[in-house]
């Protein structure tokens, strides 16, 4: 006997739609895998790209040189904060300027101090800085200007408030030209920032930046918090690296109390540990995926046993067993292909609701995940109809027919 | 009808199919297995993570410069115009509910002693440390209580420390000299390890006033304070801040207590707990669809059984019994063996990765076994619903 690939695709539609609640239950049991694995996946690769952004949008090509250096490699919470009985001066932010690779350099302090301006106060983040720092961040501003661009040395008592502070401080009425008390000092308002600023670490809006060297005065003290290195291009973060490391080791006597880290280091870290979430996460949802499997196996094994006088027929007109594995296994196939393109469109679906409820999270399933749970959901629904339909196959023409 | 023969008629349909109640039980108990065992690491991470807290003691309260309103952690820890000094810490001593007042710095430099040199992280504490948090001197002693301002250059070692400069050589008394300033040792203590990233054994110990001067600044990183556990937490808060509200004439610091933290942090664990868990739950989702699946199809097949037991005069709420007793017996066998499973996986994974910490406490089990009963009992409603509706004339005609 010979089969028509129409004949048997028709064979199998037909077994599906003569028992509709059983076919569809088990279509939902494969989608549900499907989507779920897309939606999961989606949401971890719409953290990855958010923490991508929000690290691109801390500038490009960027090293962060961090005082004091801990033996043990890399960096752990005691480098981030902390002392160092050498410190990192003004100086050594000017002398790192001295190099081809470097573009741009800023240094920075951080503290909190009270601000007041026509009797309203606030305690906020003063950020000492220069006039660098808006062009390496990569920050707009909404009014005014940033920080005159002067000898880092030269206390000037001007700031840059945020929209925050803007609005707390002066509410509607005009900002720029004001005079802002921060602690026991005064600073004529010369910018404001722009809106769009949150990114890691700093709230833009909540921050008051002023000349690097009258946070100095303010704090009352003489080291750095950071500097921000900018090389002039990708290719030259690694001279660029070698240079502050060597300049700084330079200057403090021999010593290399200093660690650079490399915005494309970090970013690679998170970048690994997010797309190691996301595989979890995606791996334990495709665990539905061998439940659904499991399920068509379970049917497929009824289906074989219910209709055994069917392929007694078929096997007295003369269809080999290859042919009755063939069927069987055509109709899983459709099954489970039917079941994950539902799966999809649920999945897509899915994460559509959940970039429109939350715009900033840019949740698109990567193509991985979707192909992966499409080929682990097809390849499970065949293997899982594998043993149900040998059974069909070997099964005798004789006894088969005369069971009825 | 009697328990026993309703009990035989389901029993005797799930053993006549065995595959059948095999697959699917399978089905469920892959399900539960996957919720049993998420559950168990998410809660051995809760444990862990909280124990990581707990170990400094829960009578903890602890106080930064500088105050901020929006964010978690004040900036004013890396420079303040107000500092929390010294004797800011000796004023907190006066307090009656009080136990012990550590001022802390830290910083990093480098340790040299003899030839052998090692960066490092320098605490500047001060000598009630070991009690407050509970950390145990291994020799020699802590420092000594002298006077806060002006106390002699003595040092404590960490355990890693101590092995890195002196090996197997007795470090007591021996000089260390820290960014160029000469230390006496005079104790090493006792080895805690790594406690939320920070390596407390690779550390060397000063007095917080030599610690302030070594690294040229004016204000305390943080100030805690141990209170006595039978005086309430807002008492303790409440106290702190109006002594320091008298030295500094306003609230330009942040006191954080440790239940606070304990809270914020179990609540965030238990939300990440339960949010795997319901990943995990998406297989017993689909598990229990096939129960309702093999229901459905146990409910065709035996029409004319059913049939036959109406005309017999069965109730329709007998025969509703009788499929949900059979759905909830395959969703029980189900999780028992999920709970098998999840339960060796568990026991596997702390065998292969003990760092991983995975436990399941008593509760989840039982939790877990009454879920899929309950799975197994809603997923056959349906199916049994439509068992009992037949009209037994019909049926019996179904052969």
């Amino acid at each position: 006997m010979r089969l028509h690939s129409g004949d048997v695709s028709l064979f199998a539609w037909r077994a599906l739609k003569g028992y509709p609640a059983r076919t569809l239950l088990m279509l939902i049991a494969m989608a549900i895998g499907v989507a779920a694995v897309v939606v999961l996946t989606s949401l971890g690769e719409g953290a990855r790209r958010y923490v991508s952004a929000e690290f691109a949008s801390l500038g490009t090509n960027l090293l962060i040189v961090i005082p004091g250096r801990s033996e043990t490699a890399g960096i752990n919470p005691s480098t981030m904060m902390g002392e160092t009985p050498r410190e990192l001066t003004l100086d050594d932010a000017v002398s790192l300027t001295r190099s081809f690779s470097v573009r741009r350099v800023a240094p920075i302090t951080v503290g909190s101090a009270n601000v007041i301006a026509q009797g309203r106060q606030r305690e906020s983040v003063i950020l000492g800085s220069s006039h660098e720092l808006l062009a390496i961040r990569r920050w707009q501003l909404a009014q005014g200007q940033f920080l005159p661009d002067t000898d880092l040395d030269l206390a000037t008592p001007v700031c840059v408030i945020g929209s925050k502070i803007r609005n707390e401080i002066f509410a509607a009425r005009r900002a720029v030209g004001e005079w802002l008390r921060i602690g026991d000092r005064r600073f004529r308002v010369i910018g404001v920032m722009g809106s769009e600023g949150r990114s890691i670490g700093v709230d833009v809006h909540d921050t008051v930046i002023i000349p690097v060297a009258s946070a100095q005065q303010l704090f009352n003290q003489s080291s750095l918090f950071r500097i921000l290195v900018e090389a002039k291009s990708r290719s030259a973060i690694g001279p660029a690296k070698q240079f502050v490391v060597d300049t700084l080791r330079e200057r403090h006597q021999d010593e290399e109390d200093v660690t650079v880290i490399t915005q494309d280091g970090v970013l690679a870290t998170f970048d690994r540990i997010l797309n190691a979430l996301t595989i979890a996460v995606g791996g334990i949802a495709a665990i539905s995926l061998g439940v659904a499997g499991i399920l068509i196996m379970n049917v497929m094994l009824v289906a074989v046993s219910q209709r055994t006088a069917e392929i007694g027929l078929l096997k007295a007109l003369g269809a080999t067993r290859r042919q009755i594995l063939v069927l069987f296994l055509i109709e899983a196939l459709l099954l489970s292909t039917l079941g994950a393109a539902l799966g999809l469109a649920v999945g897509q679906l899915g994460s559509l609701a959940i970039r429109y409820a939350f715009p900033l999270l840019p949740a698109y399933a990567p193509a991985w995940s979707v192909s992966l749970s499409i080929v682990v959901a097809v390849t499970t629904g065949v293997l899982c109809s594998l043993l149900p339909a040998r059974r069909a196959a070997r099964l005798d023409p004789v006894l088969a027919l005369s069971r009825r | 009808m009697y328990m026993r023969d309703f009990i035989h008629l389901a029993g005797t349909s799930l053993v006549a199919h065995r595959l059948r109640t095999v697959l699917t039980s399978l089905g469920i108990g892959v399900g539960i297995a996957a919720v049993v065992l998420l559950t168990s690491i998410g809660e051995g991470v809760h444990r862990y993570v909280l124990s990581e807290f707990t170990q400094f003691g829960t009578t903890l309260v602890g106080i930064n410069p500088g105050r901020t309103t929006t964010h978690g952690t004040s900036m004013g820890v890396f420079g303040s115009e107000r500092p929390l000094s010294i004797e800011d810490a000796e004023a907190l001593k006066q307090l009656s509910f009080v136990e012990a007042v550590v001022p802390f710095v830290q910083g990093n430099a480098e340790v040299e002693a003899g030839n052998r040199r090692r960066r490092t992280t320098i605490y500047g504490a001060g000598p009630q440390m070991p009690e407050a948090l509970r950390m145990r001197v291994n020799s020699g002693a802590f420092l000594p209580d002298d006077d806060p301002t002006a106390p002699r250059a003595l040092a404590v070692l960490g355990s890693k420390l101590r092995q890195e400069l002196f090996a197997y050589r007795n470090p007591l008394g021996k000089r260390i000299t820290i960014a160029g300033n000469r230390y006496r040792i005079i104790g090493v203590m006792e080895p805690k390890g790594q406690v939320l990233g920070f390596d407390l054994d690779d550390t060397v110990y000063i007095p917080a006033a030599r610690a302030l001067e070594l690294f040229n600044r004016d204000t305390l990183f943080e100030i805690d304070v141990m209170y006595r556990s039978n005086v309430r937490v807002e008492r303790v808060v409440d106290g702190i801040r109006r002594t320091l509200m008298a030295r500094h004439g306003r609230e330009d610091f942040t006191i954080t207590t440790q239940e606070q933290m304990l809270d914020v942090l179990g609540s965030i664990l238990n939300v990440l707990t339960f949010a795997v868990a319901a990943i995990g739950g998406i297989s017993l989702l689909v598990g229990a669809i096939g129960i309702v699946t093999i229901m459905t199809i146990a409910v065709n097949e035996r029409t004319s059984e059913i049939g036959l037991i109406r005309a017999l005069g069965a109730r329709q709420s007998q025969i509703l019994g009788l499929f949900l007793g059979e759905a909830t017996v395959l969703a029980a066998i189900g999780g028992l063996a999920g709970l098998a499973m999840g339960l060796g996986v568990a026991s596997l994974l702390r065998l292969v990765l003990p760092e991983l910490p995975v436990h399941t406490p008593w509760i989840y089990v039982v939790l877990a076994e009454v879920l899929a009963v309950v799975l197994g009992i809603i997923s056959g409603i349906l199916p049994a619903r439509r068992a009992a509706r037949l009209d037994p004339v019909e049926a019996l005609r179904d052969e």
